[in-house]
């Protein structure tokens, strides 16, 4: 009888990085629904296209650098996914493409792959369409049930609390429901694939700001994409703080931002900046936030 | 101070491809991130830079004897400025667009570590001969490399080159290419790709 | 209120323990092997050989100093053999063979009476005699621990009756079975230290236990149950008295440092057993899990092979992959059935082939779960690079020192990295360039 001789632990949790991801895929269902519900087939087209893309460019990526084929992990679907979120129903679908091959071959493979690329995949790929081709993506809202109207800014329109709670605005396919979007952050805590700290803080230090700066803490949250990026984008793994103090001190980062650009900024929106730039940041604050160790306390009390 | 004589071809050579200054040698990174917006700018920075490259350093080369080693690099800097001086205003007399889109990177060719840093390495301990080859070269590269920039950042930002443009009027261009962002991507993929190529070179030897 | 500490993990959450129900039972097979190094210290060595006939709690293996105990025949009948075998991944030990008559004769045994009444000096060389060490898996000479320095203040003894680890439920049917024995143990180390406290420190998925101790420690003088949460590694010494007492041991330092000593209540109840009967310890309750016919909680005599005990729970039921002993967090692998338990065996699991098949180490996602799972809140994701990179230096300055080993980081990686085994063999080298080093100097 031959038996295995291995290190302990002889168990692992179930939660490997596939099911955490397919975790996040399932807690964007419900932006999902709620986007093509509103936008129509318009939206189904630009997320199709952003995932396929994405996981198009990851697998022949891997192929063309003889690496280990990664697919099924399924984190550049979520990355695809995520961009066809935060883009415009109207995209082009040549630009969707462009941004979901930008995102997982230049963000995310040439920094090494999963875990090692420093800013959000499905952002940048934003930020770069938006300033590549803003005239898309500051318009191209107005499809769906929205076909005949004339649309203003997201942030500007005068709609209902009801209408920005179940997305019945213009806006970014995922990013509009907000009711949508709680769904998918209860799920993302009830299976323990996030934490609430970084969303909860994101959303109080903005809509804090924003009620200092002369901002109803309503309008905060409901209008434009505070919620979703606060939710999906600044939760990231990859790219958020590993530790729980430099998590609070990111996402205290993040909603300040936000506030600053939406009330001083050129740009009638923020989240994207500020979730890139507490991106860049978040290596440097996991080194400076102090550990608190175990038996460490006494000993430099000791030592005064 | 060896005077050995040199193949000045292969100097030249070395300065094109080997040694290229904005590839290799990763220098004068500055003007090449701001100026190769369009193919045309980016040529025009490279002559502007050969031509200074190329009388600095057959002066400092022909002066090295009577500079005393302790003020060598003002001496340097104020043979730099003359040619560049000189560049400026020809350009302005003659090119006046292309000197206003080049705008203050034609007088900051003076700071160029390229120039600064030939005249140092090379013009200061060799013959006048081979110092013309190694600035002919270096600016021959640097032109080509601001030129190849300036190419694809214009063509994916604009749809053109040297103004022509080549990806029909379907094209949606992507503006980002002619931001400074772009300016970066693009250098910094074109090192990627470079130094790739160069390793499979090296990897092939072996 | 439920005391527990920073950090940890739920390795056992929703999974069932068959045998939490099972009461315990005896089993005594007819061959014995003792080895003479089954704790942390000098082995023992053999005083029998080979065709002599040894009585149940004979003593046939003499201590060798201070940090060693005697070894006791576990059964009674002829010696074998005496001589070295591999045991575990440790250097061939030498061991004593013997082959049960099934007689149970005993030697006779020398009581002291109840631990309330016996002269406190006397207990702690009972101690030693009874061969007891730790049996919560450490296997540390018990003596040793309770023979505090007269500098050393110790407030609280903390009895472990956590039994985070997966799968075992040996402590958990020694505290509903022999609840008695465990908090006379406890008052025995009490009085012998001359401590006025002690706390017996449970988890709350064991409410029988938990019943059951309550009622032994009613009358008894200073003796306290305390529940625990149900976290993993809540046994562990550190964590128990972080959660018990709020206070923490320092870096690189023993429990005694913050006025603590913690003894396993399996130990405890070795030690009563000592005092009131004067019994050595030549048997222990087991757990023997995971894919057995009849999974079972045995008492078994020291120095029983693995694949009798199997046998004895009614054999595979399905192809083994995998045999360790202990829990599925810090259980060591044995390398063929035919390796006799020791007396800190809590524990027998087999796996079959395909739990025990490991999964490829995936590129860390820095998803920060192991950050949150570490009970001592190091950073396991930057300890593993530079250990994996064999900077030694590097590791000691993220504090690799303070590491435990319990596995945490690496039960919750969601990419099924090795972050235990590989700071365990960076500790084994930073240790061996210590020694090498002051023996150097």
């Amino acid at each position: 009888m031959s038996l295995i001789l291995s290190p302990a632990p002889h168990i692992r949790t179930k939660d490997d990085t596939q099911r955490l991801m397919l975790n996040v895929l399932i807690a964007l269902v419900p932006c999902v629904i709620a986007g093509i519900w509103y936008f129509g087939w318009q939206a189904a087209l630009v997320l199709a296209v952003s995932t396929a893309s994405a996981v198009l460019a990851e697998f022949v990526w891997q192929k063309l650098t003889h690496k280990k084929v990664r697919i099924f992990d399924l984190s550049a679907a979520v990355t695809g996914l995520l961009l066809g979120l935060v883009i415009p129903p109207a995209s082009p679908w040549w630009m969707v493409m462009i941004g979901a091959f930008f995102a997982i071959i230049v963000v995310k493979q040439l920094f090494g792959g999963i875990g090692d690329n420093f800013l959000n995949p499905a952002l940048t790929a934003r930020a770069v369409l938006l300033a590549s081709w803003p005239a898309f993506m500051t318009a191209g809202y107005n499809v769906g049930r929205f076909d005949a109207v004339t649309g203003a800014t997201p942030l500007l329109s005068s709609a209902s609390t009801m209408d920005l709670l179940l997305g019945n605005v213009t806006g970014a396919i995922g990013e509009t429901c907000k009711i949508a979007i709680l769904i998918g952050f209860i799920w993302l805590l009830v299976t323990g694939t996030i934490r609430w700290h970084i969303p909860v803080i994101t959303v109080a230090s903005a809509c804090l700001l924003g009620w200092l700066l002369g901002t109803d803490p309503l309008t905060t949250v409901l209008t434009g994409g505070l919620l979703f990026g606060a939710v999906f984008m600044a939760t990231d793994y990859v790219t958020s703080p590993m530790r729980l103090p430099a998590q609070i001190i990111y996402s205290i980062g993040i909603g300040v931002i936000i506030v600053l650009i939406r009330k001083f900024g050129s740009y009638p929106e923020g989240v994207t900046y500020a979730i890139l730039l507490m991106n860049i940041a978040a290596p440097l604050l996991d080194r400076v936030v102090p550990q608190r160790l175990y038996g460490h306390a006494k000993a430099k009390k000791e030592a005064k | 101070m060896s005077e050995k004589r040199q193949n000045l071809g292969k100097v030249v050579f070395n300065g094109i491809l080997t040694e290229n200054p904005t590839f290799r040698l990763v220098l004068g990174t500055c003007p090449t991130l701001a100026v190769t917006t369009s193919a045309i700018n980016g040529l025009g920075m490279g002559a502007a830079a050969t031509f200074v490259l190329l009388g600095s350093n057959v002066v400092i080369s022909a002066l090295r004897k009577f500079i005393p080693d302790k003020v060598r690099i003002p001496s340097f800097i104020v043979i730099i400025c003359m040619f560049v001086t000189m560049v400026q205003l020809l350009m302005q007399a003659y090119l006046p667009s292309l000197y206003e889109s080049l705008g203050i990177f034609l007088p900051l060719i003076v700071v160029n570590c390229i120039i600064l840093g030939r005249a140092e390495a090379f013009a200061s301990k060799n013959p006048v001969a081979a110092s013309a080859a190694d600035g002919l070269g270096m600016g021959i590269g640097f032109t080509l490399a601001l030129t190849l920039m300036g190419c694809i950042r214009e063509l994916l930002g604009n749809g053109t080159v040297f103004g022509a443009s080549l990806l029909g009027t379907s094209y949606q261009p992507m503006l980002l290419m002619i931001l400074p962002a772009g300016g970066f991507l693009v250098y910094g993929l074109m090192l990627g790709i470079i130094n790739a190529l160069s390793n499979r070179g090296k990897e092939d030897a072996k | 209120m439920k005391a527990t500490f920073r950090g940890g993990v739920h390795p056992a959450h929703g999974t069932k323990r068959p045998t939490q129900a099972l009461a315990v039972r005896d089993f005594v097979s007819d061959t014995v092997q003792i080895v003479m190094n089954m704790n942390i210290g000098a082995p023992s060595t053999p005083c029998v050989k080979k065709g002599d006939h040894v009585k149940v709690g004979q003593v046939i293996g003499e201590p060798n100093g201070f940090m060693s105990i005697p070894v006791h025949a576990s059964v009674s009948g002829e010696v074998l053999s005496v001589e070295p075998i591999p045991y575990l991944s440790e250097a061939p030990a030498m061991c004593v063979t013997i082959h049960n008559d099934f007689q149970d004769e005993w030697v006779e045994l020398k009581p002291l009476g109840s631990v309330e009444t016996v002269d406190p000096s006397l207990i702690i060389p009972a101690i030693r005699d009874a061969g007891i060490c730790g049996l919560g898996g450490a296997s540390f000479p018990t003596h040793v621990k309770l023979s505090l320095k007269p500098e050393q203040k110790c407030d609280f003894i903390l009895a472990n009756g956590a039994e985070c680890e997966t799968h075992l439920t040996s402590d958990d049917r020694l505290m509903r079975e022999n609840s008695t024995r465990v908090v006379d143990g406890l008052r025995a180390v009490m009085r012998a230290t001359g401590v006025k406290q002690g706390i017996i420190g449970i988890e709350d998925n064991k409410p029988e236990a938990i019943a059951a101790m309550e009622k032994a420690c009613q009358g008894r003088d200073g003796v306290r149950v305390q529940v625990l949460k149900t976290k993993y590694p809540q046994g562990g010494e550190k964590q128990l008295i972080e959660a018990l007492t709020g206070r923490q041991v320092p870096t690189g330092g023993l429990p005694i440092q913050c006025g603590v000593v913690v003894v396993n209540v399996a130990t405890c109840a070795a030690i009563a057993d000592a005092i009131i009967d004067g019994r050595p310890l030549i048997d222990r309750i087991c757990t023997v899990t995971g894919c057995v016919r009849n999974p079972a909680n045995l008492r078994i005599r020291v120095g029983t092979i693995v694949e009798d005990i199997i046998g004895e729970c009614g054999g595979y039921s399905t192809e083994a992959g995998k045999i360790f002993f202990g829990g599925a967090m810090m259980g060591i692998c044995i390398p063929n059935s035919n390796v006799p338990v020791s007396k800190s065996t809590g524990g027998i699991v087999v796996m079959s082939k395909e739990q025990a098949t490991s999964a490829e180490e995936d590129p860390c996602i820095r998803c920060g779960k192991c950050v949150d799972a570490c009970p001592i809140g190091l950073l396991p994701y930057d300890m593993k690079v530079s250990a994996d990179a064999d900077k030694l230096e590097e590791c000691q300055k993220k504090h690799i020192m303070d590491c435990m080993l319990c596995g945490a980081c690496t039960f919750v990686c969601p990419a099924r990295r090795w972050l235990t085994p590989s700071f365990k063999v960076a500790k084994q080298k930073i240790a061996a360039q210590a020694k090498k080093g002051g023996s150097g100097k």
